[in-house]
């Protein structure tokens, strides 16, 4: 069973439509990444999964039952914009958090000092606080104390304290500095390995790539694709072949030779200083017949079939649905 | 409600653990006692300020039978004198006179007008004290002239002490103490309206707060909006309180301290007083008075007044200033909505001063001890004067069900407001906001 359902989800501000019938499943123990540009809806669709607004059409099911405000309690949502108590403590603050999502205080006590250590937070409480009590922490630092690195990590922490089923995360990379950018991914795989469900929104396509099971684009507010990561690298720009032929490499301009063929797309520099040349093979012009027409021209010094990046797939198919 | 709770301890644990708010409690009754007094020693010391500086000397021209001479008081010398308005002006001019008094008689005995002249504008009690003594000038002037002795009609005079005195149901008769009572609800009244502004702007800065620190996202995910603005606004009210049950506290100490201390010697002062005549004991009398009174004030029910309708208003006024702290996105954005709110509880006061205290059983006192927006204020300095209990529990329960309608407005304002950043909202956009459902 999806841990959630969105189905034909829809929500308007004013005359502003910033959801259109969007449909996506979250599957358990998996990572669902929301690609947008900027002003997309990606923040609206989060806020709707986690019961901060509501949709006006369509529904959303958790677990198989109608979104309520009672199953926030096993969510954990981290907005982009983060916030925490400044005069609070880092402890407090904890355990503020485990409790409104419905923890006890004393299993929140467990928690805090579990994950304190696990993600080398103890440091934070204040050393005549350690009295070496099992499940107990006391006085620690306030968060205007912190470094904006460990306020960040606090964040996080505040977000996951209570084992959230499902987590809802937006941007969660941004503003965290290389480190902990990479210990928050760790133990984001960690968590979906123990079942967690996870969905992100982010801009670094670099992560989508190497998290994500499943993802959806969005522009407009509607899906512009959506699909498990690899078939959907796969399914866009399919066909598309690279071609390369020993010649001059010190030309600046790149040759002309087959810029008019009517299967050729683009033309660029590799890394190696090789002019390759990109093609659309299908049915009519197969990647046989392109391997033929380079072994004529020349010697073949690259050929392969070209599975866009995430990166690519996001700018081209934004600037053509921009440009349509 | 277990969300309530867990919001409410936050504020109400994080406010009063802060070292102002600490400071505050202990020492706020002694500055606001020092406030008031300051203002009681500036009030003194305008008026011995003006005394100090001698009497004016008053020339007066023109002529008119009662008042060719006028005794000197404090403020004032006279003098007659025969020159023209005209020369005695130059008089002015060289300062040899700090004023002029022209008296005009048409020729038949009566008195036309009198104008005086100055350098410098007398001020209202300077001039309010010559007016009367003109007028005590011509009246001992027209005694005489009836063949009477004023000194002997003054001698005639006889102060009477009046103690009203109010009958209560069961018969009892009680001293009325109307000042007392007057004095005792405007300074609760005015402490309502302070505190109101204080805490309920507690409320809002939280609130604002919580928006700009960007913490409420986190927060409304896991607790509705409305039961964090009840949490909230019940945590700061538990703060308030708090600090008036401290005030209290201190304040029942130091009137025990008080009656024990001066308690013995005010009843050796009674007994001494039935056997002793002069100003002295005439002073101990009024103290010993004002003490009765003080002791006949219905307390209970001034307290339970106090609370019921502090807190009512204070819920009433928290619940919009929580709406308008969630609806702005910074400190500029709250100057345009707070006046229109806060209108009415300045208009209270207003009705407090110039109505209650008239009349505190007219029909302006009573008709705005029961419109909620006012009766936080209104009825409180009503509420000494032997308000029934009737019309007290009437009028409460009109201000907590306007309460429980505001806060409804108020959490849809904030549920939207909340989450809408940069501009800065109209009146239309409040409006639209309550209509919009999610």
């Amino acid at each position: 069973m999806s841990i959630l359902e969105l189905d034909s989800i829809s929500k308007t501000y004013g005359n502003q439509i910033v959801s259109k019938e969007i449909s996506m499943r979250i599957e358990p123990g998996s990572i669902h990444g929301l690609l947008g540009p900027n002003g997309a809806g990606k923040t609206t669709l989060l806020r709707m999964m986690a019961t901060i607004t509501k949709p006006d059409s369509g529904r959303i099911l958790f677990m198989g039952e109608p979104l309520v405000d009672r199953h926030a309690h096993q969510m954990g949502y981290m907005p982009e914009e983060r916030g925490l108590y400044k005069r609070m403590s880092v402890v407090d603050q904890l355990l503020f958090f485990a409790e409104i999502k419905g923890l006890s205080r004393a299993k929140a006590q467990g928690e805090i000092r579990r994950w304190m250590q696990r993600l080398q937070m103890t440091e934070w409480i204040n050393s005549s606080s350690q009295d070496g009590t099992k499940n107990r922490v006391k006085q620690s630092k306030k968060l205007e104390e912190l470094s904006k690195g460990m306020a960040q990590k606090l964040q996080f922490l505040c977000t996951i304290i209570h084992q959230p089923k499902l987590l809802i995360l937006d941007e969660p990379f941004s503003g965290f500095d290389p480190v902990n950018a990479d210990l928050i991914r760790d133990i984001i795989l960690e968590l979906r390995d123990q079942g967690t469900a996870v969905v992100f929104s982010t801009h670094r396509m670099d992560n989508i790539e190497s998290l994500c099971d499943d993802i959806t684009l969005i522009n407009h507010g509607s899906p512009l694709f959506q699909g498990k990561t690899m078939e959907v690298r796969r399914s866009q720009f399919a066909g598309h072949h690279d071609l390369a032929i020993a010649e001059d490499q010190s030309s600046s301009e790149p040759p002309a030779r087959w810029t008019e063929h009517p299967k050729f797309i683009s033309v660029f520099k590799s890394s190696e200083g090789n002019w390759i040349h990109r093609f659309q093979c299908n049915s009519d012009f197969s990647s046989a017949t392109l391997l033929n027409m380079g072994i004529q021209a020349g010697r073949v010094v690259h050929f392969s079939e070209h599975i866009p990046s995430i990166h690519e797939i996001f700018v081209q198919s934004i600037q053509a649905q921009n440009h349509a | 409600m277990h969300k309530i709770g867990i919001i409410f301890r936050r504020e109400y644990l994080s406010r009063i653990r802060n070292k102002s708010f600490i400071v505050m409690t202990l020492i706020g009754p002694f500055l606001m006692a020092l406030f008031y007094g300051g203002m009681i020693w500036v009030g003194t010391e305008a008026v011995n300020s003006t005394d100090n500086e001698g009497p004016k000397k008053v020339m007066i021209t023109g002529q008119y039978p009662g008042l060719t001479s006028i005794p000197n008081s404090e403020s004032f010398a006279f003098e007659s004198s025969s020159l023209t308005v005209e020369e005695a002006k130059n008089e002015l001019n060289k300062s040899t006179v700090d004023l002029i008094l022209n008296i005009q008689d048409v020729g038949s005995g009566n008195l036309d007008s009198i104008t005086a002249y100055s350098l410098q504008s007398l001020s209202l009690r300077q001039e309010r004290e010559l007016r009367s003594q003109l007028e005590t000038q011509l009246h001992r002037s027209q005694l005489l002239g009836m063949g009477l002795d004023p000194m002997a009609l003054d001698s005639l005079r006889q102060g009477v002490e009046l103690h009203c005195q109010t009958i209560s149901d069961t018969g009892d008769a009680q001293n009325s103490a109307t000042t007392l009572k007057s004095g005792i609800g405007f300074v609760m009244a005015f402490l309502i309206y302070l505190f109101i502004f204080l805490y309920g702007s507690m409320v809002m800065r939280g609130a604002l707060e919580e928006k700009t620190n960007r913490i409420v996202e986190v927060i409304i995910s896991s607790v509705k909006p409305f039961e964090l603005m009840m949490g909230k606004i019940l945590g700061v009210a538990a703060v308030g309180l708090s600090q008036f049950l401290v005030w209290i506290a201190m304040g029942a100490g130091l009137i025990t301290g008080l009656s024990r201390f001066f308690g013995p010697q005010m009843q050796e002062g009674l007994q001494s007083t039935q056997s002793m005549q002069g100003a002295g004991s005439q002073a101990l009398q009024t103290s010993i008075n004002l003490w009765d009174q003080f002791h006949s004030l219905p307390f209970g029910k001034i307290i339970v007044v106090f609370v019921v309708f502090f807190l009512g208003g204070y819920l009433l006024y928290s619940s919009l200033f929580a709406a308008i702290g969630a609806a702005a996105s910074q400190d500029t954005d709250v100057q345009s909505f707070m006046l229109p709110v806060s209108l009415p509880l300045v208009f209270g006061l207003l009705i407090a001063q110039a109505s209650v205290i008239q009349s505190p059983h007219g029909s302006l006192a009573t008709w705005f001890s029961y419109i909620p927006l006012t009766s936080p204020i209104v009825m409180v300095v009503r509420s000494p004067f032997d308000v029934s209990w009737l019309e007290i529990a009437g009028s409460a329960a009109l201000l907590y069900g306007t309460f429980v309608a505001l806060v409804y407005l108020a959490a849809k304002i904030y549920r939207i407001g909340l989450l809408k950043y940069g501009k800065k909202p109209t009146w239309k956009d409040l409006y639209l906001w309550i209509r919009q459902s999610n």
